[in-house]
């Protein structure tokens, strides 16, 4: 089990490495960079691509490090950094469907620095409930088929597409399993752990990482001694992975992670694609399931909101606290904010906003500020137990 | 050595006077539920034409925060909002917006109570002046942020008033033939905002209860087309040297032609200033006194510094001529009006939003407008809580000096926030940038 643990984290620490190792072994075929978080990545994997969400690397930001704006997020100014050293051509192509100012901004710089590289946006419109929008997404999914075809060359075969939705839905349904598993309290895998199974999924060959899951649900998880004092739901962080050693944080202060709702979590893992329905208009209604699922501040639908979801989500999990991981300067999660801790309030749910950067995180002001967490959500369980 | 001399700009009284048309637009505003009007709400693109025809009254949310900052007003909205839970490092628009809201429903500090801004209560009184809402709508170009804004204003109101979204898709430009107002993109964006103005009106008529006056469109599109090129009338005036208008004069103006009732009143004011500018130039009297450089202002407006960056520039006989958020925003292309058949035209405005570009778009028209205002430098305002105007602005300068070997600087500031403005770094680097001006001109022999 540990040893695919290890690859997974091996793959999770450096996808750069996994992306020229696959190119050295799969000569004739492309890899496509994909910004979060919305792309259907299936389309591009039935092409012949191995689709890559482009992670937030270890570097310190430097030839990048002025292109944008510093009161933009970590992720997109990391991005805008990998753009200005090069990093970023190991990809032949890149794709996107978020409107997210910040985002644009960074694949703006992208194209500025890489303008051989074509960079394809299919805006998937952010307002959900609007009669025009269903239309107007899978005019945009086509338009994402057509940009596909010219890029490779030949007609995106459905047959193909279907056979990775089906792919992607079995990598998903493996990676819940442990998420489920973990919030009912069957396993104990630590929080960095989970988050190299959801990383590593969003870079690896699907099929390379269902092997792997595989085996390791297989073989059964070894669990770590599960003595925490207190149970907590981390919520937020879109785009990119929260640093593990944040993470590790919450634990050495007497925290376990029982669940979450992060992009590099259970966001990303949540919705499978209706395996029913013609293959891109299936992949059309994902994009508003999974609104539903785990609703997103980045989209607006009235029938659906993340306050909501995250109550029930900590009801279910019955994990004792809220730690909200906010990237500082991520502008639909600080509209958010106030209707999260309200409800967070309502419903008399500790909670702790941790807002994070690429580079120096303040970790021992934090580590203070998680331990007073913990130490509150642990004398209110005493004094009702008393 | 770059020295002040103490230039002063020489203000319009055409602007000068055309401030009491917007102080009395937003006096009716405050009056609406009184007069028995149905109040809109919204945010982003110029819909005014269609509420307008429909009898509404309508309240821009970034003009009412801006007109809060410039009034240095807004510290009880900002406060409220900040009460509420909003993070300083939120655009600053949208934070004053919230907050208003927030006091339009009843919330915020009570009488009496410890507040920090002196004034408070008063303050605070005319930020909670707002007339509630009927509806609101959101069309906002650009800014991923806009559309959620007002997601969270129908939240503060307990989602008890009906809204409605317009999508404005991003000009990105996937394809080659993706250029400034053509293209399949640019086609195919138009068709699908002129659909949703469709549905606009129809849910317009649902709330009103009443049949929408489509020739009532047509006439107010017909005013605003005409103030439009009266305005470009007037902007062109400015190619000369030196200038007879300035960059801040454009900005005096921008509230008439953005949100003011399209009407023969709006186009007598547009006509007063191409007129004055007109007999300027005829007098050969310049914007500023002695005009030793020519400058671009790439960003929004940092409306808390409006006359205090007026008079900065002008010290140092720094003549600011255009600039994107006034040069390439509010209908500035006239001709794409047809007022028998207004959507179309009103659509592609909304597209051609500044901040809706990427930077290919961008970088031709700063290229474009720094070659006919024949501009000595760019300045950037970089917004601390506008991600989008600020996006490409280096990328930008960098593109500026490749192509026509000028130079730029960067200050920080803010649209309604003050504390992020500071005057010392403004400074510094607006000396620095004339200096590099002044070399170039000794190597070149100028």
């Amino acid at each position: 089990m540990n040893a695919i643990l290890d690859r997974l984290a091996e793959v999770a620490a450096d996808p750069d490495r996994y992306v020229v190792e696959w190119k050295r072994t799969h000569p004739d075929r492309k890899v496509a960079g994909v910004l979060p978080m919305n792309f259907p990545e299936e389309l591009l994997h039935a092409a012949g691509f191995l689709p890559v969400v482009i992670q937030e690397n270890n570097e310190p930001d430097t030839e990048g490090r002025v292109i944008l704006a510093e009161f933009y997020c970590g992720y997109t100014r990391n991005l805008a950094d990998q753009a200005a050293k090069g990093r970023l051509k190991i990809y032949d192509a890149f794709f996107l469907a978020d409107h997210c100012v910040q985002l644009l901004g960074a694949a703006d710089v992208m194209r500025f620095k890489q303008p051989h590289t074509p960079i394809f946006f299919g805006q998937f419109i952010a307002s959900m409930s609007e009669p025009s929008t269903p239309a107007r997404v899978r005019g945009e999914l086509d338009h994402i088929v057509a940009e596909v075809e010219r890029s490779t060359g030949v007609p995106l075969d459905h047959g193909r597409l279907a056979e990775s939705i089906r792919l992607y839905n079995r990598d998903r349904a493996l990676l819940r399993a442990v998420f489920d598993a973990r919030r009912e309290g069957r396993v104990h895998l630590s929080s960095k752990a989970m988050q190299n199974l959801v990383k590593s999924s969003m870079v690896m060959d699907k099929a390379e990482h269902i092997a792997l899951l595989e085996q390791l649900l297989s073989d059964g998880i070894e669990s770590h001694d599960p003595h925490a004092r207190v149970r907590l739901h981390l919520s937020g962080h879109f785009c990119h992975a929260p640093k593990q050693a944040l993470l590790e944080l919450f634990e050495d202060c007497g925290a376990e992670i029982v669940d979450d709702d992060l992009y590099h979590g259970r966001r990303y893992i949540t919705t499978d694609v209706r395996e029913d329905l013609e293959p891109v208009a299936a992949l059309s209604q994902w994009y508003f399931d999974r609104n539903v699922n785990v609703p997103c501040p980045t989209r607006v639908q009235h029938n659906a909101d993340w306050d909501t979801y995250l109550t029930k989500a900590v009801s279910e999990s019955g994990a004792d606290g809220v730690v909200i991981l906010m990237a500082k300067f991520c502008e639909p999660h600080m509209l958010l904010y106030p209707e999260l801790r309200k409800a967070l309030e309502a419903r008399e749910i500790p909670y702790l906003l941790v807002e994070t950067e690429h580079a120096g995180l303040p970790m021992e002001t934090l580590r203070t500020r998680v331990e007073a967490l913990v130490e509150r959500i642990s004398r209110r369980a005493a004094v009702a137990a008393s | 050595m770059t020295t002040q001399t103490g230039s002063t700009v020489t203000r319009m009284q055409t602007t000068r006077a055309g401030g009491q048309m917007i102080a009395d637009y937003w006096d009716n505003i405050f009056t609406a539920r009184e007069r028995g009007k149905h109040v809109v709400w919204y945010n982003g693109s110029a819909l005014n034409p269609i509420f307008q025809a429909a009898g509404l009254e309508w309240c821009h949310g970034e003009a009412f925060s801006a007109r809060l900052a410039a009034q240095h007003l807004e510290g009880p909205a900002q406060l409220a909002g900040a009460e509420y839970g909003y993070i300083n490092e939120l655009c600053s628009y949208s934070r004053t917006h919230l907050g208003c809201a927030v006091l339009s429903n009843g919330g915020g500090p009570a009488p009496g109570s410890e507040t920090g801004v002196v004034d408070a209560l008063d303050q605070q009184e005319l930020a909670s002046k707002l007339p509630k809402p009927d509806f609101f709508v959101n069309a906002y170009s650009g800014c991923s942020t806009g559309q959620q804004w007002d997601e969270m204003t129908y939240r503060v109101f307990g989602r008890s008033i009906p809204i409605f979204n317009v999508s404005i898709p991003f000009l990105w430009g996937n394809r080659p033939d993706s250029t400034y107002m053509a293209g399949q993109e640019w086609d195919e964006a138009t068709d699908y905002v002129v659909g949703q103005l469709r549905e606009l009106v129809t849910f317009i008529e649902a709330q009103t209860g009443r049949p929408f006056d489509w020739d009532a469109l047509s006439e107010s599109m017909s005013y605003i087309r005409r103030a439009s090129e009266l305005r470009l009338e007037g902007m062109a005036l400015c190619e000369r040297k030196p200038t007879p208008a300035t960059y801040w004069d454009w900005v005096a103006s921008i509230a008439h032609i953005n949100f003011l009732p399209g009407d023969q009143a709006l186009v007598d004011y547009f006509a007063s200033v191409r007129d004055e500018i007109q007999a300027r130039v005829d007098a050969g009297v310049p914007a500023l006194e002695n005009e030793r450089y020519r400058l671009y202002f790439d960003g929004i407006m940092n409306w808390n510094k409006l006359g205090w960056l007026a008079k900065r520039f002008a010290e140092y006989d720094a003549a600011v001529i255009a600039g994107r958020y006034t040069h390439s925003s509010f209908w500035q292309e006239p001709q794409l009006i047809d007022p028998e058949d207004p959507l179309r035209g009103m659509a592609q405005h909304y597209l051609l939003c500044p901040i809706n570009h990427s930077l290919k778009t961008l970088n031709y028209l700063t290229l474009r407008d720094c070659e006919r205002f024949e501009i000595d430098g760019l300045v950037f305002h970089s917004t601390r809580t506008c991600r989008a105007f600020t996006n490409p602005q280096t990328m930008l300068a960098s593109t500026a000096r490749e192509h026509l070997g000028i130079p730029a600087m960067f200050f920080e500031g803010d649209v309604a926030d003050a504390s992020f403005y500071k005057d010392d770094i403004l400074e510094s680097r607006l000396v620095a940038m004339l200096e590099s001006i002044d070399v170039r001109r000794a190597k070149a022999g100028v």
